[in-house]
């Protein structure tokens, strides 16, 4: 049975009975996926949750939308992409690297590689949003001045030059999350998460989180945001996949609901 | 347009940021730390203040033994028949002798009649028949702890009829140096678990309320050597601080002895000279606490964190 590429422009692939691609198919393509997982299975005894079998490539520069119900594996899949989880089998590739062969400082340097937005934002309450923005650069051992450097345009480009100072509690909640999108691509990722960004935010902040992302889209960050956001979804005009019992699918935008 | 990526920083910058980053670390996790940290020095404080009494008592005794022991003579007393002058000699080559001095009999037997009062020494010899004293060595060992073997070699001698020593004062002080050894080493051996389990708990606590920043450091590609050195170099400061808080206490101490022992009468006064320490005690002694002090941090904090460090 051969794998069926529902929306070529999205490049997700549907998966299928047998291993849909072949390590041959990847050689030398590889290093322009941005993610891919290749048979990938996970499951919680405990929660009876599990994925199963996704098979599923992200191209460099691509802007996709994973939706599906609460507990359908959304925030699952997303930590197995930044290495927080691993799969039971398969092979979860980022820039080219199995994420799951990866510990120690060898995750360390591909995390620096990607950014990731969470929906409660994990922000520091008692340091200030430029504290927290410097924090990833800092941890990376990046000289003072190349971080003032690279703070500004950061916080410019998500609207909070004038809230560095301020400190989490002092902004509104779409601000943190801007000041979270600000963390997440200081380093300059190629590859930005964005875990239910939109998930604590009104229409009109959520909004502006989506056109911040696209923004960063446009500047060639390859952009994965799940959510279950149908507004957001609809203003994106992005590819849409839905994960549901297990396994993901694409759908047209118009179909997110259901 | 595409987002600049970071350029290479200037390798001794690098190592400048990282130094500053992680001190600043270390200073941050103690402020974390509160009372805790308190706990933590005290701790180590009193371990190291034991650490170096017991090793400073140790080298006091020995000192004191070995002073002692110089002024400690051993007698021996020759069978009538033989001259002190020949064994002289003989005895004076044993590498561990300092020195061997003769009292002929006939200066002995008139000493002992001048003490006993008596003035006419030919009548009391004629009365006696003769002088009955012997010649007598007296031997000074080089070291204290050399006296009874000296004794048991000069006993194999067969012009010697007789030997004594003052062993007893020796074997007591000996015996008390090894009691306070043992003891001090136990308790030593006691406190260094209770500061490692100090230690241990103060940077768990301190971990768990950094925990928030350790997850994100964590998610934005942080090393597990950049997010847990300060807390290894935190448990070093604690031994650190503890070390020199015990030297000073111990300095102090020691001052205040020896400025006591100087308002007392001279024999007293011989004791003082025994606390001073040698110019190579004195920087072993803070070289020892240091170590040990930064050891044992050390130690308490990787046992804290080797969980995240290992895995």
């Amino acid at each position: 049975m051969t794998n069926r590429i529902l929306f070529p422009e999205t490049n997700i692939v549907v998966p299928s009975s047998r291993p849909p691609v072949k390590e041959s198919d990847l050689q030398g393509s590889a290093a322009s996926y941005a993610i891919h997982l290749r048979d990938v299975s996970k499951s919680y005894r405990e929660t009876g949750f599990s994925l199963r079998n996704l098979n599923f490539v992200v191209k460099q520069g691509d802007f996709l939308f994973i939706t599906g119900p609460s507990g359908a594996g959304k925030s699952t899949l997303m930590k197995l992409v930044y290495g927080a989880e691993r799969p039971d089998r398969g092979e979860v590739r980022v820039g080219g690297q199995n994420v799951a062969n990866l510990s120690g400082n060898r995750l360390s340097m591909l995390r620096r590689r990607l950014g990731v937005v969470f929906q409660d934002y994990k922000l520091i309450a008692r340091w200030t949003i430029a504290e927290n923005v410097a924090f990833v650069l800092r941890s990376q051992g990046v000289p003072p001045d190349e971080i003032q450097r690279r703070l500004t345009p950061t916080l410019k480009l998500v609207g909070l030059q004038n809230k560095a100072d301020c400190f989490p509690s002092q902004l509104s909640g779409g601000e943190q999350q801007r000041a979270s999108i600000a963390r997440a691509i200081v380093g300059s990722p190629r590859l930005l998460l964005a875990d239910e960004p939109t998930g604590n935010l009104d229409q009109d902040n959520a909004l502006q989180v989506l056109s911040i992302l696209k923004k960063l889209n446009s500047l060639g960050i390859t952009v994965v945001v799940t959510t279950h956001d149908l507004h957001l979804i609809k203003m994106g005009q992005a590819p849409v996949a839905k994960l549901q019992n297990g396994q993901l699918k694409l759908i047209p935008p118009a179909d997110a609901s259901t | 347009m595409r987002m600049p990526s970071l350029p290479m920083p200037l390798p001794f910058k690098v190592t400048v940021t990282q130094v500053q980053y992680l001190l600043q670390e270390t200073v941050k996790g103690l402020q974390r730390g509160s009372w805790m940290n308190w706990a933590a020095v005290s701790t180590v404080t009193v371990l190291l203040f034991l650490l170096g009494l017991s090793l400073q008592t140790n080298w006091q005794i020995n000192s004191f033994l070995t002073q002692a022991g110089s002024q400690l003579e051993i007698s021996v007393y020759l069978k009538p028949s033989v001259s002190g002058a020949t064994l002289q000699q003989q005895i004076q080559q044993f590498p561990d002798v300092a020195s061997v001095s003769l009292v002929p009999r006939d200066r002995a037997w008139r000493e002992l009649l001048t003490e006993l009062g008596t003035t006419d020494l030919q009548g009391a010899t004629d009365a006696l028949g003769q002088n009955p004293l012997v010649d007598e060595l007296k031997i000074q060992a080089k070291q204290a702890d050399q006296v009874p073997k000296i004794a048991q070699m000069l006993t194999n001698f067969t012009e010697v009829d007789h030997v004594s020593y003052l062993n007893e004062v020796m074997q007591n002080l000996g015996q008390l140096n090894r009691g306070i050894g043992k003891m001090g080493w136990a308790v030593i051996g006691l406190l260094t678990l209770t500061a490692l389990a100090v230690i241990n708990t103060t940077i768990r606590l301190i971990v768990v309320a950094r925990h928030q920043e350790i997850e994100v450091m964590q998610l934005v590609g942080a090393t597990t050597t950049w997010i847990y050195l300060p807390f290894l170099l935190q448990g070093i400061l604690f031994g650190l601080i503890g070390g020199g808080v015990a030297l000073t206490f111990m300095a102090t101490a020691r001052h205040f002895m020896q400025q006591l022992l100087q308002q007392q009468p001279v024999f007293l006064q011989v004791l003082a000279k025994s606390l001073q320490l040698s110019p190579t005690q004195l920087w072993v002694l803070p070289l020892t606490i240091l170590g040990f002090g930064s050891f044992i941090g050390l130690t308490g904090s990787f046992l804290a964190v080797r969980r995240f460090i290992l895995r």
